[in-house]
Protein backbone atom coordinates (compact mmCIF):
# COMPACT_ATOMS: atom_id res chain seq x y z
CA UNK A 1 0.00 0.00 0.00
CA UNK A 2 1.29 3.12 -1.03
CA UNK A 3 1.79 5.84 2.17
CA UNK A 4 1.64 9.32 1.68
CA UNK A 5 5.02 10.50 4.06
CA UNK A 6 2.85 13.79 4.40
CA UNK A 7 -0.13 12.24 6.17
CA UNK A 8 2.00 10.31 8.40
CA UNK A 9 3.64 13.15 9.90
CA UNK A 10 1.30 12.83 13.64
CA UNK A 11 -1.52 14.28 15.02
CA UNK A 12 -4.14 15.69 13.20
CA UNK A 13 -3.59 19.23 11.99
CA UNK A 14 -6.81 21.54 12.41
CA UNK A 15 -5.38 24.30 9.89
CA UNK A 16 -5.69 22.08 7.17
CA UNK A 17 -6.15 23.83 4.01
CA UNK A 18 -7.82 22.74 0.43
CA UNK A 19 -5.03 21.53 -1.17
CA UNK A 20 -4.38 19.19 1.91
CA UNK A 21 -7.98 17.59 1.37
CA UNK A 22 -6.94 17.10 -2.04
CA UNK A 23 -3.83 15.28 -1.35
CA UNK A 24 -5.95 13.42 1.52
CA UNK A 25 -8.71 12.39 -1.48
CA UNK A 26 -5.64 11.06 -3.58
CA UNK A 27 -4.38 9.33 -0.67
CA UNK A 28 -7.59 7.82 0.22
CA UNK A 29 -7.75 7.03 -3.87
CA UNK A 30 -4.70 5.19 -3.68
CA UNK A 31 -5.96 2.72 -0.75
CA UNK A 32 -4.70 4.76 2.25
CA UNK A 33 -6.86 4.05 5.07
CA UNK A 34 -5.06 6.45 7.37
CA UNK A 35 -6.02 9.20 5.00
CA UNK A 36 -9.73 8.02 5.57
CA UNK A 37 -9.74 8.06 8.77
CA UNK A 38 -8.04 11.92 8.59
CA UNK A 39 -10.49 13.16 6.53
CA UNK A 40 -13.30 11.32 8.27
CA UNK A 41 -11.96 13.66 11.79
CA UNK A 42 -11.68 16.72 9.45
CA UNK A 43 -15.46 16.58 8.00
CA UNK A 44 -17.61 14.25 10.53
CA UNK A 45 -18.61 17.40 12.48
CA UNK A 46 -20.08 19.06 9.71
CA UNK A 47 -21.32 16.37 7.98
CA UNK A 48 -23.21 15.03 10.75
CA UNK A 49 -24.68 18.56 11.90
CA UNK A 50 -25.63 18.39 8.54
CA UNK A 51 -27.50 15.15 8.42
CA UNK A 52 -28.76 15.77 11.65
CA UNK A 53 -30.70 18.58 10.63
CA UNK A 54 -31.55 16.73 7.33
CA UNK A 55 -33.04 13.95 9.23
CA UNK A 56 -33.35 14.88 12.32
CA UNK A 57 -32.69 11.29 14.02
CA UNK A 58 -29.52 10.59 15.35
CA UNK A 59 -29.31 6.37 14.27
CA UNK A 60 -30.43 7.52 10.06
CA UNK A 61 -27.65 10.75 10.35
CA UNK A 62 -24.48 8.45 11.71
CA UNK A 63 -26.32 5.24 9.23
CA UNK A 64 -25.89 8.00 6.35
CA UNK A 65 -22.41 9.36 7.73
CA UNK A 66 -21.12 5.86 7.85
CA UNK A 67 -22.26 5.27 3.48
CA UNK A 68 -20.91 8.44 2.72
CA UNK A 69 -17.76 8.14 4.43
CA UNK A 70 -17.74 5.05 2.31
CA UNK A 71 -18.37 5.59 -0.78
CA UNK A 72 -15.72 8.17 -0.65
CA UNK A 73 -13.56 5.34 0.26
CA UNK A 74 -14.45 3.81 -2.96
CA UNK A 75 -15.09 6.42 -5.18
CA UNK A 76 -12.04 8.92 -4.39
CA UNK A 77 -10.66 8.65 -7.89
CA UNK A 78 -13.97 10.08 -9.18
CA UNK A 79 -12.99 13.66 -7.77
CA UNK A 80 -11.50 16.17 -10.11
CA UNK A 81 -9.55 18.85 -8.80
CA UNK A 82 -10.18 21.00 -11.63
CA UNK A 83 -13.97 20.59 -11.20
CA UNK A 84 -14.16 22.02 -7.86
CA UNK A 85 -13.20 21.74 -4.30
CA UNK A 86 -12.77 19.05 -1.87
CA UNK A 87 -15.48 20.35 0.54
CA UNK A 88 -17.83 20.72 -2.11
CA UNK A 89 -17.78 17.94 -3.52
CA UNK A 90 -17.56 15.91 -0.07
CA UNK A 91 -20.45 18.50 1.32
CA UNK A 92 -22.53 17.86 -2.15
CA UNK A 93 -22.17 14.05 -1.42
CA UNK A 94 -23.28 14.40 2.33
CA UNK A 95 -26.16 16.60 1.46
CA UNK A 96 -27.77 14.30 -1.65
CA UNK A 97 -27.37 11.25 0.47
CA UNK A 98 -28.87 12.80 2.97
CA UNK A 99 -32.11 13.67 1.20
CA UNK A 100 -32.37 10.34 -1.01
CA UNK A 101 -32.60 8.77 3.17
CA UNK A 102 -35.04 11.53 3.83
CA UNK A 103 -36.95 10.66 0.46
CA UNK A 104 -36.95 7.29 1.82
CA UNK A 105 -38.01 7.80 4.92
CA UNK A 106 -41.00 9.73 3.93
CA UNK A 107 -41.97 6.87 1.52
CA UNK A 108 -42.19 4.81 4.32
CA UNK A 109 -44.81 7.24 6.24
CA UNK A 110 -42.65 8.31 8.58
CA UNK A 111 -44.14 10.58 10.98
CA UNK A 112 -41.87 14.04 11.29
CA UNK A 113 -41.27 14.64 14.83
CA UNK A 114 -41.18 18.40 13.97
CA UNK A 115 -39.53 20.81 16.65
CA UNK A 116 -38.72 17.91 18.65
CA UNK A 117 -34.98 18.00 17.21
CA UNK A 118 -32.97 15.47 18.72
CA UNK A 119 -30.18 16.96 21.19
CA UNK A 120 -27.09 16.87 20.26
CA UNK A 121 -24.12 16.20 22.32
CA UNK A 122 -21.73 18.37 23.21
CA UNK A 123 -18.55 18.36 20.80
CA UNK A 124 -15.60 17.91 22.00
CA UNK A 125 -12.65 20.47 20.84
CA UNK A 126 -10.33 18.76 19.02
CA UNK A 127 -13.17 18.49 17.02
CA UNK A 128 -13.74 21.93 16.27
CA UNK A 129 -11.74 23.59 13.26
CA UNK A 130 -11.04 26.96 13.48
CA UNK A 131 -10.72 27.49 10.25
CA UNK A 132 -14.42 26.36 9.51
CA UNK A 133 -15.98 27.75 12.60
CA UNK A 134 -14.71 31.11 10.48
CA UNK A 135 -16.58 30.34 7.73
CA UNK A 136 -19.56 28.89 10.28
CA UNK A 137 -19.65 32.93 10.85
CA UNK A 138 -19.30 34.63 7.61
CA UNK A 139 -22.11 32.28 5.92
CA UNK A 140 -24.77 32.58 9.11
CA UNK A 141 -23.87 36.29 9.03
CA UNK A 142 -24.62 36.57 5.03
CA UNK A 143 -27.64 34.24 5.37
CA UNK A 144 -28.96 36.58 7.97
CA UNK A 145 -28.79 39.83 5.43
CA UNK A 146 -31.41 37.53 3.16
CA UNK A 147 -34.46 38.67 3.37
CA UNK A 148 -36.85 35.55 4.68
CA UNK A 149 -38.42 35.63 1.16
CA UNK A 150 -35.19 34.37 -0.11
CA UNK A 151 -33.68 32.66 2.58
CA UNK A 152 -36.60 30.31 3.34
CA UNK A 153 -36.92 28.96 -0.39
CA UNK A 154 -33.07 27.72 0.02
CA UNK A 155 -33.42 26.80 3.34
CA UNK A 156 -37.05 24.56 2.30
CA UNK A 157 -34.46 23.26 -1.00
CA UNK A 158 -31.19 22.55 0.66
CA UNK A 159 -32.62 21.09 4.02
CA UNK A 160 -35.76 19.41 3.27
CA UNK A 161 -34.83 18.37 -0.43
CA UNK A 162 -38.24 20.00 -1.78
CA UNK A 163 -38.26 20.91 -5.34
CA UNK A 164 -39.38 24.31 -6.84
CA UNK A 165 -42.92 23.19 -7.14
CA UNK A 166 -43.20 22.03 -3.59
CA UNK A 167 -41.77 25.01 -2.10
CA UNK A 168 -44.27 27.16 -4.12
CA UNK A 169 -46.96 24.90 -2.66
CA UNK A 170 -45.84 24.68 0.71
CA UNK A 171 -45.04 28.83 0.75
CA UNK A 172 -48.61 29.14 -1.02
CA UNK A 173 -46.83 31.33 -3.49
CA UNK A 174 -46.79 31.32 -7.43
CA UNK A 175 -44.14 28.85 -8.44
CA UNK A 176 -42.65 31.37 -10.84
CA UNK A 177 -42.15 33.55 -8.06
CA UNK A 178 -40.30 30.82 -6.17
CA UNK A 179 -38.01 30.61 -8.57
CA UNK A 180 -37.16 33.75 -8.90
CA UNK A 181 -36.65 34.39 -5.24
CA UNK A 182 -34.32 31.28 -4.95
CA UNK A 183 -32.05 32.23 -7.74
CA UNK A 184 -32.01 35.81 -6.61
CA UNK A 185 -31.54 34.65 -2.88
CA UNK A 186 -28.42 32.26 -3.81
CA UNK A 187 -27.03 35.05 -5.67
CA UNK A 188 -27.14 37.31 -3.02
CA UNK A 189 -25.46 34.40 -0.78
CA UNK A 190 -22.94 34.44 -3.42
CA UNK A 191 -22.18 38.48 -3.23
CA UNK A 192 -22.43 38.54 0.33
CA UNK A 193 -19.59 35.63 0.79
CA UNK A 194 -17.67 37.46 -2.39
CA UNK A 195 -14.28 38.71 -1.31
CA UNK A 196 -14.54 37.27 2.17
CA UNK A 197 -11.03 35.43 1.55
CA UNK A 198 -10.18 32.85 -1.12
CA UNK A 199 -12.36 30.23 1.80
CA UNK A 200 -15.23 29.11 0.17
CA UNK A 201 -13.20 28.97 -3.73
CA UNK A 202 -15.33 31.18 -5.62
CA UNK B 1 -35.07 26.68 -24.66
CA UNK B 2 -31.97 29.28 -25.43
CA UNK B 3 -28.67 29.09 -23.56
CA UNK B 4 -29.39 31.93 -20.99
CA UNK B 5 -32.78 30.08 -19.94
CA UNK B 6 -30.79 27.28 -19.17
CA UNK B 7 -28.17 29.73 -17.87
CA UNK B 8 -31.23 31.02 -15.26
CA UNK B 9 -31.89 27.42 -13.85
CA UNK B 10 -28.33 26.33 -12.62
CA UNK B 11 -28.64 27.89 -9.37
CA UNK B 12 -31.81 25.88 -8.64
CA UNK B 13 -29.87 22.71 -10.23
CA UNK B 14 -26.81 23.38 -7.87
CA UNK B 15 -29.68 23.05 -4.65
CA UNK B 16 -30.81 20.23 -6.85
CA UNK B 17 -34.81 22.26 -6.68
CA UNK B 18 -35.58 21.51 -10.49
CA UNK B 19 -38.57 20.00 -11.17
CA UNK B 20 -37.58 16.47 -13.01
CA UNK B 21 -38.84 17.55 -16.55
CA UNK B 22 -36.69 20.96 -16.05
CA UNK B 23 -33.76 19.18 -14.56
CA UNK B 24 -33.65 16.19 -17.23
CA UNK B 25 -33.75 19.27 -20.20
CA UNK B 26 -31.29 21.10 -18.33
CA UNK B 27 -28.88 17.89 -18.32
CA UNK B 28 -29.05 17.59 -22.09
CA UNK B 29 -27.73 20.91 -22.37
CA UNK B 30 -24.82 20.52 -19.57
CA UNK B 31 -23.74 18.12 -21.46
CA UNK B 32 -22.79 19.69 -24.43
CA UNK B 33 -22.16 23.31 -23.09
CA UNK B 34 -18.58 23.98 -21.06
CA UNK B 35 -20.04 27.31 -19.55
CA UNK B 36 -22.44 26.27 -17.96
CA UNK B 37 -21.21 23.27 -16.32
CA UNK B 38 -18.42 25.38 -15.11
CA UNK B 39 -21.67 27.70 -13.80
CA UNK B 40 -23.22 24.73 -12.30
CA UNK B 41 -19.77 24.05 -10.42
CA UNK B 42 -19.49 27.64 -8.95
CA UNK B 43 -22.92 27.74 -7.96
CA UNK B 44 -22.64 24.00 -6.08
CA UNK B 45 -19.40 25.79 -4.35
CA UNK B 46 -22.12 28.23 -2.87
CA UNK B 47 -24.84 26.19 -2.35
CA UNK B 48 -22.14 23.84 -0.37
CA UNK B 49 -21.28 26.71 2.05
CA UNK B 50 -25.07 25.88 3.60
CA UNK B 51 -23.88 23.10 5.09
CA UNK B 52 -21.99 25.59 7.27
CA UNK B 53 -25.00 26.59 8.91
CA UNK B 54 -26.44 23.87 11.14
CA UNK B 55 -24.88 23.48 15.06
CA UNK B 56 -22.00 20.87 14.31
CA UNK B 57 -22.84 17.56 15.52
CA UNK B 58 -20.74 14.68 16.94
CA UNK B 59 -21.59 11.40 15.88
CA UNK B 60 -20.49 8.39 18.28
CA UNK B 61 -17.08 6.95 18.00
CA UNK B 62 -18.32 3.87 16.94
CA UNK B 63 -19.46 5.01 13.38
CA UNK B 64 -15.83 6.26 12.58
CA UNK B 65 -15.31 1.92 13.59
CA UNK B 66 -17.29 0.65 11.61
CA UNK B 67 -16.39 2.84 8.62
CA UNK B 68 -12.47 1.54 8.86
CA UNK B 69 -13.39 -2.23 9.74
CA UNK B 70 -15.52 -1.85 6.16
CA UNK B 71 -12.57 0.19 4.65
CA UNK B 72 -10.50 -2.78 5.55
CA UNK B 73 -12.71 -5.46 4.49
CA UNK B 74 -12.60 -4.20 1.13
CA UNK B 75 -9.25 -3.77 0.88
CA UNK B 76 -8.89 -7.58 2.20
CA UNK B 77 -11.87 -8.81 -0.68
CA UNK B 78 -10.86 -6.57 -3.33
CA UNK B 79 -9.22 -7.46 -6.41
CA UNK B 80 -5.75 -6.13 -7.64
CA UNK B 81 -6.27 -2.47 -8.50
CA UNK B 82 -7.15 -1.72 -11.99
CA UNK B 83 -3.51 0.13 -12.30
CA UNK B 84 -1.20 -2.08 -10.85
CA UNK B 85 -2.95 -4.54 -13.76
CA UNK B 86 -2.87 -2.40 -16.56
CA UNK B 87 0.68 -2.28 -16.23
CA UNK B 88 1.22 -6.26 -16.72
CA UNK B 89 -0.21 -7.46 -19.79
CA UNK B 90 -3.94 -7.41 -18.62
CA UNK B 91 -5.14 -9.97 -21.39
CA UNK B 92 -2.79 -12.28 -19.58
CA UNK B 93 -4.37 -11.13 -15.59
CA UNK B 94 -7.50 -12.29 -16.33
CA UNK B 95 -6.51 -16.02 -15.33
CA UNK B 96 -6.19 -15.02 -11.65
CA UNK B 97 -9.70 -12.76 -11.77
CA UNK B 98 -11.38 -15.54 -13.45
CA UNK B 99 -11.45 -17.11 -10.63
CA UNK B 100 -13.18 -14.53 -9.09
CA UNK B 101 -16.83 -14.24 -9.76
CA UNK B 102 -17.92 -11.14 -11.30
CA UNK B 103 -18.76 -8.49 -9.21
CA UNK B 104 -22.79 -8.10 -9.37
CA UNK B 105 -24.08 -4.97 -7.87
CA UNK B 106 -27.86 -4.92 -7.12
CA UNK B 107 -27.31 -1.85 -4.60
CA UNK B 108 -25.06 0.36 -7.50
CA UNK B 109 -27.59 -0.40 -10.10
CA UNK B 110 -30.40 0.96 -8.79
CA UNK B 111 -29.01 3.75 -7.92
CA UNK B 112 -27.35 3.83 -11.87
CA UNK B 113 -30.37 2.62 -13.51
CA UNK B 114 -31.70 5.80 -12.61
CA UNK B 115 -28.42 7.86 -13.86
CA UNK B 116 -28.62 5.83 -17.56
CA UNK B 117 -32.37 5.99 -17.55
CA UNK B 118 -32.22 9.62 -17.39
CA UNK B 119 -29.10 9.87 -20.11
CA UNK B 120 -30.48 7.19 -22.09
CA UNK B 121 -33.31 7.65 -24.47
CA UNK B 122 -33.53 4.62 -25.64
CA UNK B 123 -36.03 3.72 -22.84
CA UNK B 124 -37.64 0.90 -24.76
CA UNK B 125 -33.79 -1.03 -24.38
CA UNK B 126 -33.75 0.69 -21.03
CA UNK B 127 -37.06 -1.88 -19.97
CA UNK B 128 -35.19 -4.76 -21.43
CA UNK B 129 -32.53 -4.17 -19.12
CA UNK B 130 -34.55 -3.93 -16.35
CA UNK B 131 -36.67 -7.26 -17.58
CA UNK B 132 -33.72 -9.11 -18.13
CA UNK B 133 -32.43 -7.92 -14.54
CA UNK B 134 -35.35 -9.51 -13.21
CA UNK B 135 -35.01 -12.73 -14.45
CA UNK B 136 -34.17 -15.11 -11.69
CA UNK B 137 -30.42 -15.97 -11.78
CA UNK B 138 -29.34 -12.75 -14.20
CA UNK B 139 -26.89 -11.01 -13.04
CA UNK B 140 -25.17 -7.16 -13.59
CA UNK B 141 -21.43 -6.48 -13.98
CA UNK B 142 -20.21 -3.44 -13.63
CA UNK B 143 -17.76 -1.93 -16.11
CA UNK B 144 -15.67 0.78 -15.35
CA UNK B 145 -12.39 2.86 -17.04
CA UNK B 146 -8.96 1.59 -16.89
CA UNK B 147 -7.64 4.40 -16.88
CA UNK B 148 -8.74 6.20 -13.85
CA UNK B 149 -9.22 9.63 -15.63
CA UNK B 150 -12.15 8.16 -17.93
CA UNK B 151 -15.57 9.06 -17.11
CA UNK B 152 -17.29 6.34 -19.19
CA UNK B 153 -19.04 3.36 -17.66
CA UNK B 154 -21.19 0.49 -18.72
CA UNK B 155 -23.38 -2.25 -17.41
CA UNK B 156 -24.12 -5.34 -18.48
CA UNK B 157 -26.65 -7.11 -17.60
CA UNK B 158 -26.72 -11.37 -18.73
CA UNK B 159 -28.87 -14.38 -17.74
CA UNK B 160 -27.98 -18.35 -18.20
CA UNK B 161 -29.38 -18.45 -21.52
CA UNK B 162 -26.51 -15.79 -22.75
CA UNK B 163 -29.72 -13.33 -23.18
CA UNK B 164 -27.15 -9.85 -22.63
CA UNK B 165 -27.80 -6.40 -23.18
CA UNK B 166 -24.97 -3.64 -21.93
CA UNK B 167 -25.48 -0.11 -21.47
CA UNK B 168 -22.72 2.13 -21.95
CA UNK B 169 -22.28 6.48 -21.04
CA UNK B 170 -19.92 8.97 -21.55
CA UNK B 171 -18.24 6.69 -24.62
CA UNK B 172 -16.05 9.27 -26.44
CA UNK B 173 -16.25 9.26 -30.20
CA UNK B 174 -14.83 7.00 -32.36
CA UNK B 175 -12.70 7.50 -35.42
CA UNK B 176 -14.16 7.16 -38.55
CA UNK B 177 -14.41 3.65 -39.81
CA UNK B 178 -13.82 2.65 -35.96
CA UNK B 179 -16.40 0.96 -33.27
CA UNK B 180 -16.16 -0.37 -30.01
CA UNK B 181 -16.54 -4.06 -29.31
CA UNK B 182 -17.59 -5.89 -26.42
CA UNK B 183 -15.66 -9.29 -25.01
CA UNK B 184 -16.17 -12.15 -22.97
CA UNK B 185 -13.52 -13.51 -21.03
CA UNK B 186 -13.84 -17.11 -19.24
CA UNK B 187 -11.34 -18.22 -17.01
CA UNK B 188 -7.92 -18.09 -19.09
CA UNK B 189 -9.10 -18.36 -22.32
CA UNK B 190 -8.62 -16.36 -25.02
CA UNK B 191 -11.10 -13.07 -24.78
CA UNK B 192 -14.51 -14.42 -27.34
CA UNK B 193 -15.71 -11.36 -29.24
CA UNK B 194 -18.82 -9.98 -28.80
CA UNK B 195 -20.57 -7.10 -31.34
CA UNK B 196 -19.48 -3.82 -31.73
CA UNK B 197 -21.09 -0.79 -31.76
CA UNK B 198 -21.17 3.13 -32.11
CA UNK B 199 -22.43 5.17 -29.26
CA UNK B 200 -24.52 8.50 -30.22
CA UNK B 201 -23.30 11.94 -29.93
CA UNK B 202 -24.16 12.10 -26.23
CA UNK B 203 -21.90 8.82 -25.89
CA UNK B 204 -24.58 6.41 -24.66
CA UNK B 205 -24.72 3.13 -26.44
CA UNK B 206 -27.11 0.25 -25.36
CA UNK B 207 -26.20 -2.90 -27.01
CA UNK B 208 -28.56 -6.02 -27.25
CA UNK B 209 -26.23 -9.18 -27.53
CA UNK B 210 -26.28 -12.99 -27.60
CA UNK B 211 -23.86 -14.71 -25.59
CA UNK B 212 -21.57 -17.03 -28.02
CA UNK B 213 -22.04 -20.75 -26.24
CA UNK B 214 -18.48 -20.97 -25.47
CA UNK B 215 -18.85 -17.46 -23.57
CA UNK B 216 -21.76 -18.24 -21.07
CA UNK B 217 -19.54 -18.82 -18.43
CA UNK B 218 -17.81 -15.85 -19.01
CA UNK B 219 -17.21 -13.51 -15.93
CA UNK B 220 -14.96 -10.61 -17.05
CA UNK B 221 -16.33 -8.49 -19.70
CA UNK B 222 -13.97 -5.87 -21.38
CA UNK B 223 -14.54 -3.15 -24.29
CA UNK B 224 -11.96 -2.39 -26.64
CA UNK B 225 -11.86 0.03 -29.67
CA UNK B 226 -11.51 -2.52 -33.13
CA UNK B 227 -12.11 -1.98 -36.63
CA UNK B 228 -16.03 -0.86 -37.65
CA UNK B 229 -16.34 -4.72 -38.43
CA UNK B 230 -14.81 -6.06 -35.42
CA UNK B 231 -11.86 -8.04 -34.62
CA UNK B 232 -11.40 -12.20 -33.46
CA UNK B 233 -8.88 -11.00 -31.26
CA UNK B 234 -8.54 -7.52 -29.76
CA UNK B 235 -5.96 -5.61 -31.25
CA UNK B 236 -6.03 -2.37 -28.86
CA UNK B 237 -5.88 -1.89 -25.17
CA UNK B 238 -8.83 -2.40 -22.98
CA UNK B 239 -10.90 0.93 -22.70
CA UNK B 240 -13.44 -0.02 -19.67
CA UNK B 241 -13.58 -3.41 -18.22
CA UNK B 242 -15.44 -5.25 -14.74
CA UNK B 243 -13.64 -6.36 -11.77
Amino acid sequence: MWLNPFLRRGPYISRLQPEDDVKLLKAIAARDEAALAQLYDRYRVILFGLLMRILNNREEAEDVLQEVFLQVWRKAEDFDENRGRPFTWLVTLGRSRGIDRLRTLAARDRVAEAGAREAVEEISDAATDAFKSEQRGLVSKALAQLPDEQKRPLMLAYFDGLTQSEIATRLGAPLGTVKTRMRTGLMNLREQLAGKGESFGF
Amino acid sequence: MVHDDYKEMIPARALSALDAAEEQALNEHLENCAECRKDLEDWQATAATLSLTPDPAEPSPQVRERILSEARKDLSSKVIPIRTATKRNIWSSFGSLGAIAAVVLFAALSIGLAVLWRQNQKLQRSKEFVELVNTPGARVSELSGVDPGQRATAKLAYDRNGRAILMASKLPNVPQGKAYQLWFIVGNKPPVPGKTFVPDSAGNAVLKEEMPREAIDANVFAITVEPERGSNAPTSPIYLRSF
